[in-house]
């Protein structure tokens, strides 16, 4: 703000307004080894990735790719493996935002109220979230084991039926999301609570004066207030189910079949097991065309919660 | 808040807190326990959870193979070389994004950020691992720590403007009119301060290099094969070994725990204000 400020000033006079320009452009030049890092790594291999997207190169191949037109596009999208990946994609991602925002929240709004000794737990529930996701799947797959895990071992002892979990459709989605939900919750809460500590304290105290109890304020005062926080959360976990891999990848490979293969697996897939760079090239541009409204969606709210 | 809350409803949050705690430890817990049994007593059903002999067979296994010391020497390599490179370039990004309300370029910086945050990282092997391969830069360690540091750039950025933005401007302005020139202002001014902010978004960065997998595991070889990649390794055996394996992902996760430990409460500020780049 100040400097804003000091610049409108200083704009009066010419000689200023020129140190001024001089002054901006200086400040692009502090940004230029991050763009030079951002357009190696991004801009250029997304130019390569359209490109790529209509030929038909295959890695390994002594054949030269060619162009192919649309035709990975028509023979991808179009197919019924990338409908079902991204069928399995959202299931994930909704599973896991139900099962991740009343917890995460939840858990914010206990550690808020700051209870004597709860201090420490802020931390240490923040643990997972920071864990090698590749060492949290192995972690996981041996506790999903049919015969040797332990959550087998424990649904024995209450006297449920074993489950082979990485085994069928449906257990194995549950246990996709059970470990990304174990390893974002913390994320979600840690947003939760940045949030909570952000809220004015004036509207819950006028509540508070008017006699309302600490239920119809946390529901009509503080969940309305943190609204945007909230589709911030949301918005950065559907990202974040777009981008997931390490964990699918070591729990699953995608499998049983394509019961768990999110679009992601599918790209790997279709790009570093059956070599078909063109084709993955194209579901590559379809991702990312995917995550392009949540993307605009995010840049708009956390402008507002700037 | 005044609520403190009944009697019984600090219990039941006690309770809940013991709960969701020993939810969050228990895998850890298992993979430490596992790592130092004997592959029978990791097999045993029901399971032992405190009642067995400990061995170091596991680790020392590990350690005795040359590869997988040559691994850890490689993470920690890229991990330290890509966090340099990352905060140095997004300490400069940050200081013009906390300081310039308008410059050439903000808003496409900006949108950028965000964009290279949202864009799964597998869009972008499939081209890299061409661009990587014609160039003949496929397995090289600078290529990695480029492309490490390039991934973590938004990261790195998003929290080092948040701590710059805390500190005072009067004193940049105080520097300028006693003729500091723009680089004086950043290396005695503003980066000695900035330095609780520089090395919490460090460990951070550095957090997200050790544990990076999708890059090292298309676009490296034997020559940068880190520990993620190494333990995803034993994935693909038939009979999985469940002790070494827990092992090396304890190598992995123990300085992780470690770090959550020292750090604490810096790490639930440092950790919000990069996610809510506020």
């Amino acid at each position: 703000m100040t400097i804003a400020l000091a610049e409108g000033h200083d704009s009066r006079t010419r000689r200023s307004a020129r140190a001024n320009r001089r002054r901006r452009w200086g400040a692009s030049a502090y940004t230029v080894p991050g763009w030079l890092l951002l357009s190696a790594m991004f801009a250029l291999p997304i130019g390569v990735g359209i490109y790529l997207s209509f030929r038909s190169d295959k890695i390994g191949s002594v054949v030269a790719g060619k162009n192919v037109g649309l035709n990975n596009y028509r023979r991808e999208i179009g197919a019924g493996t990338f409908r079902e990946a991204l069928e399995t994609t959202l299931i994930i991602a909704g599973l896991g935002i139900v099962i991740q925002l009343p917890a995460g929240f939840g858990l914010a709004a206990i550690l808020h109220r700051n209870l004597r000794g709860t201090r420490v737990f802020r931390s240490v529930l923040l643990l997972p979230m920071l864990l090698t996701p590749v060492a949290v799947g192995l972690m996981w797959r041996f506790m999903f084991d049919t015969d040797l895990g332990v959550i087998n071992w424990l649904l024995d002892t209450v006297h449920l039926s074993r489950i082979n979990w990485l085994g069928d459709r449906p257990s194995a989605i549950i246990a996709v999301v059970l470990v990304d939900s174990w390893q974002s919750i913390p994320f979600v809460m840690l947003l939760c609570l940045a949030g909570l500590a952000g809220l004015p304290t004036s509207p819950i105290e006028a509540a508070q004066v008017e006699g309302a109890t600490p239920f119809q304020i946390f529901r009509h005062v503080t969940v309305p207030l943190l609204r945007p926080v909230l589709l911030v959360v949301i918005l950065i976990r559907l990202i974040d189910v777009l981008k997931i891999f390490d964990i699918i990848f070591i729990l699953t490979r995608g499998g049983p079949g394509k019961a768990t293969q999110t679009v992601g697996i599918l790209t790997y897939n279709t790009g570093f097991s059956f070599l078909e760079t063109g084709r993955a090239a194209s579901l590559g541009v379809a991702l990312t065309v995917l995550t392009l409204p949540v993307y605009l969606l995010w840049s708009r709210a956390t402008k507002r919660t700037r | 808040m005044s609520v403190q809350g009944s009697r019984s409803g600090r219990i039941a949050t006690y309770g809940i807190l013991g709960v969701v705690t020993l939810i969050a430890l228990f895998p850890v817990f298992w993979t430490v326990s596992t790592s130092i049994k004997t592959t029978r007593d990791s097999v045993a059903n029901p399971p032992k959870f405190f009642d067995f002999a400990a061995t170091t067979k596991n680790y020392r296994n590990l350690f005795d193979k040359q590869e997988f010391t040559r691994v850890v020497k490689t993470t920690v390599l890229i991990t330290g070389a890509s966090t340099l490179l990352c905060v140095a370039a997004g300490a400069l990004m940050a200081y013009a994004l906390a300081r310039y309300r308008q410059f050439p370029g903000r808003r496409p910086l900006e949108a950028g950020l965000v964009v290279v945050r949202a864009i799964p990282g597998i869009v972008l092997m499939v081209p890299l691992y061409q661009i990587v391969s014609r160039l003949h830069l496929y397995d090289k360690v600078w290529v990695m720590v480029v492309i490490y540091a390039a991934v973590n750039l938004p990261f790195s950025v998003w929290l080092m403007t948040s701590f710059i933005e805390q500190i005072p401007v009067e004193l940049e302005e105080a520097a300028r009119t006693e003729g500091a020139g723009p680089f004086s202002i950043l290396s005695r001014v503003v980066f000695p301060l900035a330095v609780p902010g520089l090395a919490a978004t460090m460990i951070f960065v550095a957090l997200l290099a050790w544990n990076e997998f999708l890059i090292p595991v298309l676009l490296g070889g034997n020559n940068t094969k880190t520990l993620p990649v190494y333990i995803s390794g034993f994935v693909s055996n038939r009979n999985l070994d469940w002790g070494p394996m827990a092992a090396a992902s304890c190598l992995a996760i123990v300085p992780i725990a470690l770090l959550t430990i020292a750090m604490q409460r810096r790490l639930v500020s440092g950790l919000s204000n990069g996610a809510l780049k506020d």
